[in-house]
Order: structure tokens, then C-alpha cells, then sequence
């Protein structure tokens, strides 16, 4: 921690003045993908509690350039059902999800975040010899097959 | 398939329904035994189709016009409430997928004109081309546009100049100046116009009337509730409130063939709700603005004004110039699709009995000074899942973009007056069925 150092004062802004400080707001918001299909044009997020719908609006549009033509949102109540090892309640906490239907004609489709990896030759033939491993192994731990399930005990 | 109800009333102890069935393997009508139908009261697939079928036939059977329309609505579910006026982004796209209506930019070519010396020459010649000058003036002695003119301007000056009106309240713009003017300017039009046209003379003008439709179409799942995981048809209801509605005795005539395909109707694989559109259960009514004795049963023309929420400048004001027509022709497609569909109801028409003849109507929406003017036939009332299977007809919506009336109001006069949109109004107003 560094001593001697003073806060900084400055002047107090009015609409006109020079803006000597940028604000970077404290809200977060995080794309997520919808649980239920959702139109081309329409985004969902998560986003803090505290922002409304003219907040999301100036956000996307001032720091990230998208155009927002509309916004609805929703607050989803977190559950508070599950019991925890003392029988106490524990809360999911509440979260606010909005709907953004993108402007001038855009559209967004949720990336699939997790793509099945192109294996090549060396892997596929290991999990090929792996398979055949495990299913001789099973084979070899079941019993006679004539004998219909019954155990090896079992008998005189 | 969910029937639209009554079915829950009338199986104890009532045995003539035994004989309704139509659903009979072959047996000689000497036979002993009863015929061997599926059971009505159990829980499957035929003993639904079976009280379905029963449902329907006694719609079909009903006595008079509001015993059928009380037998349709009589079952009450969630349904989703369709606003002709809203700010929902394309949702002129979204209410077309439900009425299956092709929308085709533009007035229909008029229907010729039965005696030249009689009809004014028709405003809109071709789809959206501007109406030539020389046919304005060889009707003038037949139209007086001057006349014309002078009337609507005369009605715009007196509700927006000469009267003393105190400053309209907080968000009651449209109501101050746009109505009263839009009230007087189809009245005076209207009465002027009787000569020419007898079916005016013969109309009905409400005022602030009521126009309520519901229907199903498509299907869905229950999501929540006792009924989680029935199948259910989606249901709608639009409750309309234009603000001017002209209806007459005898039926428009139909623009194109019953059977005609003028386009495609967009196909949405989304819920309605996320349009958004809301559901809510409440009374499910089908009304045309008068009583089914009303002689006045069929719609001629209805003006719609826009409310002040959804004004031009709030949609400036957000960047959304394209949602300005979307507004504009989602108000026609709804408003006369409910307006129609709600005549034909008033005829005897419902999904399982189809039309036979179309249905026209027409529509002005406006905000007081833009007009948009739109025409829509009626071919098919069979949306449900069932019957809209084997149907090729579509409804169509001719509808255009709005223009200006004037440009502005000025010291006792009325600059940039567009007597293109005048005109429209006025071939509006004198469409009639071919023999008058």
C-alpha cells in the first residue's frame, strides 16, 4: 500500500463540462444460451439484478456496438428447496435474464462452445483396440453361457 | 387434439348418440346387436376422436346462428390475446403465419367499372403505381375532386384551427385533434358519396365499435399445470377497437377466386409467445360490431387511428424507421382478418364447415395525417390442425405503404394537400357489389 498518496479531487461535472473521468459501469452481463429455442433476431443474457431495461440498451449499444431494437426481461426466483448436510435451507440465488432482439435485421445464433474433435488415425485405432480389450475382458468374467446367468458356486 | 368442449355434459344416460356415429363396420340394419363403435368416456385416442366428431356434429346441427357461435366459444382455456396495434417488432410477419394470410403490396387491380358514366375511374390502376392525373379530370364531372377537397380540408381546418380547443391532456394527442377530424371527414365523405353509392345509403356507421374473433390454429404442448403433457390446439383472440366502422346489407364483391395463390405465407416454428404475445382465459367472443339479427351483417370499410404509444416520432426516436409500416400492416391483417372471419361466422362458416364465397373487406388505418390502405378477402376459416391439412386456399391482404394527406396545418389553410390520397379514400368508400 502505497503512503502519501491523496485522493484526487475533481471538479464536480455538469452537463457541458469536459469529462475528465470515464465511469466503467459495474454491471456484468453474460450471453447464455436460451433453454428454450428462441427467434433468430432475439439474444438471451444474464444480467446483474440492479440493471433495467434502458441500462442493457445504453450497454450493448455505447461499448459494444450492437444494435438493440427491443429489451425484455424477467427475474428468475432461485430455488430455495435443497437442504444441506445441517437441514438448513440453501437458496440458488435470483438472477435477471434478458431478451435482446438484435437491431437492423441482425441475427445471432449461441456458438456450440464444446465441437467433437476430428480424431485422427493413431486415436481412433487405440480406442478401436481399447474396446475390443474391454469387451474380451467382460467375456471372460461372465461363465459358461450354457449355463443361462447361473454362478460357478452354484452346483454340486 | 383438444375438442372445443361440451363434451363433458351429455353422456349419462343419453343413448341416441349411439346412433350419430357414422364410424360403423359394416352390419346388416336388421342386426340384432349394437353397432360396435369405440367407447366415448375412456381415456384413448378413439374415444377422443369419437367425442370430437360428437362436438362437431352437434355445431353443425345447432339451430341458430348464436347457438353455434355459443357451442364454439363455450370451452374456456388459456389463449393467447392478439393486439392488432402493437409494438412488437415484425409482427406483421408473425399474425400473418397465424391467419395464414399472403400479404401482396399494393391495391388490387379495381374491379372494372360497371357503367364508365356512373363510377369514378379507379384510384390505383396497377400495384403501387401512382394514379395518373388525366383520370381525375376526365371524372370530374361525374367526381368533383375540388368538392372533394374542399370537404376534407374544411374538416381539418374546423377540428384542428377554427375550434377553441384547450391543450390536449398527457398522452391524449389522438384523441384531441386526428379522431374527432378522422370521424367527421368519413361521415361528410360518406354522406356526400350516398347518391353515388346506394349501399351507403343503406349503411350502418358505429362509432368506437367492438370486433372480437377466436380461433385455433396449430398445436402445442402443455407445459405447466393438470393438464402438463395434452396435446392442445393454440388458441387466439384479437379484441379490436377500431375507431369508425362502415357495414351494409349486401357483400362486397370478391376480388380474386376463392382458390387463387398470390404468394407464400411465412411458416414461424417459435411459440407465439415469443413475439411476445400473452395468454389470458376469459370469455371467447366472435362479434362484428352488431348482433347476429342486425341486417347490417357485412363489412364494408373500417378506419383505425394509431394510439399515441405507438406514434411515428417514438419510433424515430429509437432507430426503429422499418417497424413504422410493419405497425401499419400488422393493424390491417388483424383487425380485418378478425373482422371477416367474424362475418363469416355471422353466416353459419366455421373451420369444419369452410366458405364458399369469399369474404372482402376493406380498412384505413391511420394517425391523422398518414393513411395506409388495405383490402383482404377472406378464402378459408379451416386454420385447426385437422383441417388445414388438406387446404390449398390461403387468405390475401392487399395493403399500402402510408402516405401523407397533407403536409401541415397553417394559419387558417392546409398546406400540401395529396389528393391522391383523397381519391383512394373516396374509391374506398364507393366499392359495391356489381349490381347496384
Amino acid at each position: 500500500m502505497a503512503t502519501g498518496v491523496r485522493k484526487a479531487v475533481y471538479p464536480l461535472f455538469q452537463l457541458g463540462g469536459p469529462q475528465l473521468r470515464i465511469f466503467r459501469p459495474n454491471f456484468f452481463m453474460l450471453a447464455v444460451r436460451p433453454g428454450v429455442p428462441q427467434p433468430e433476431d432475439t439474444v438471451q443474457f444474464r444480467v446483474s439484478m440492479e440493471m433495467t431495461k434502458v441500462d442493457i440498451k445504453n450497454y450493448l449499444e455505447k461499448i459494444y456496438n450492437v444494435p438493440v431494437a427491443a429489451v425484455r426481461t424477467r427475474i428468475q426466483y432461485g430455488a430455495n428447496n435443497k437442504r444441506n448436510h445441517k437441514n438448513q435451507r440453501v437458496k440458488k440465488p435470483d438472477y435477471k435474464v434478458a431478451y435482446v432482439q438484435l437491431g437492423q435485421g441482425q441475427t445471432f445464433q449461441f456458438p456450440n462452445l464444446f465441437p467433437e474433435k476430428e480424431q485422427d488415425a493413431e486415436a481412433r485405432s487405440f480406442d478401436d483396440f481399447k474396446d475390443k480389450y474391454m469387451e474380451r475382458e467382460k467375456q471372460r468374467q461372465k461363465g459358461d453361457p450354457r449355463r443361462g446367468g447361473v454362478p460357478d458356486w452354484f452346483g454340486l | 387434439m383438444a375438442a372445443f368442449g361440451g363434451r363433458r355434459l351429455l353422456w349419462h344416460g343419453r343413448c341416441w348418440f349411439s346412433q350419430t356415429e357414422s364410424s360403423v363396420s359394416s352390419q346388416p340394419s336388421d342386426s340384432l346387436y349394437p353397432p360396435i363403435v369405440a367407447s366415448a368416456t375412456a381415456k384413448s385416442k378413439a374415444a377422443k376422436r369419437r367425442r370430437l366428431e360428437h362436438f362437431n356434429q352437434r355445431v353443425h346441427a345447432a339451430a341458430s346462428i348464436e347457438e353455434k357461435l355459443r357451442l364454439y366459444g363455450q370451452l374456456q382455456r388459456p389463449k393467447y390475446m392478439v393486439y392488432p396495434q402493437t409494438f412488437a417488432l415484425n409482427a406483421d410477419r408473425w399474425y400473418r403465419s397465424f391467419t395464414k394470410t399472403v400479404f401482396v403490396p399494393g391495391l388490387p387491380p379495381a374491379a372494372v367499372a360497371p357503367e364508365a358514366a356512373k363510377a369514378p375511374e379507379p384510384a390505383a390502376a396497377a400495384p403501387g403505381a401512382a394514379k395518373s392525373p388525366e383520370a381525375a379530370a376526365e371524372a370530374a364531372p361525374n367526381l368533383d375532386v375540388d368538392e372533394l377537397r374542399s370537404l376534407a380540408c374544411d374538416a381539418l381546418l374546423q377540428e384542428s384551427f377554427y375550434q377553441n380547443k384547450k391543450r390536449p391532456f398527457l398522452y391524449r394527442d389522438q384523441d384531441h385533434t386526428p379522431g374527432p377530424f378522422l370521424t367527421q371527414l368519413v361521415s361528410t365523405l360518406a354522406a356526400f358519396l350516398c347518391g353515388r353509392n346506394p349501399l351507403l345509403a343503406a349503411s350502418s356507421l358505429d362509432l368506437k365499435p367492438e370486433v372480437n374473433y377466436y380461433w385455433h390454429h396449430g398445436e402445442e404442448v402443455v407445459v405447466h399445470g393438470h393438464r402438463k403433457g395434452r396435446v392442445d390446439p393454440v388458441r387466439f383472440q384479437i379484441d379490436d377497437n377500431p375507431h369508425l366502422q362502415i357495414r351494409v346489407p349486401k357483400q362486397l364483391p370478391e376480388i380474386v377466386p376463392l382458390d387463387s395463390d398470390l404468394g407464400d405465407v411465412p411458416v414461424i416454428d417459435h411459440k407465439p409467445s415469443k413475439l411476445p404475445l400473452f395468454k389470458k382465459q376469459y370469455e371467447n367472443k366472435v362479434f362484428i360490431g352488431s348482433k347476429v339479427a342486425d341486417p347490417c351483417c357485412y363489412g364494408h370499410t373500417q378506419f383505425h387511428l394509431i394510439p399515441d404509444k405507438l406514434k411515428r416520432e417514438r419510433f424515430l426516436r429509437v432507430n426503429l424507421e422499418d417497424q413504422i409500416e410493419v405497425l401499419y400492416r400488422a393493424n390491417g391483417i388483424a383487425s380485418l382478418f378478425a373482422w371477416t372471419a367474424a362475418q363469416a361466422m355471422y353466416q353459419g362458416f366455421w373451420n369444419e364447415a369452410d366458405v364458399t364465397r369469399p369474404f372482402v373487406s376493406q380498412a384505413v388505418v391511420t394517425d391523422g395525417r398518414y393513411f395506409a390502405f388495405f383490402c383482404y378477402q377472406l378464402n378459408t376459416l379451416a386454420l385447426t390442425v385437422e383441417t388445414i391439412q388438406n387446404n390449398p386456399r390461403k387468405n390475401i391482404c392487399w395493403g399500402t405503404d402510408s402516405q401523407p394527406l397533407y403536409d401541415v396545418v397553417e394559419d387558417g389553410n392546409v398546406k400540401g394537400f395529396n389528393d391522391e390520397v383523397l381519391l383512394k379514400l373516396v374509391h374506398f368508400l364507393l366499392n359495391r357489389p356489381k349490381e347496384l
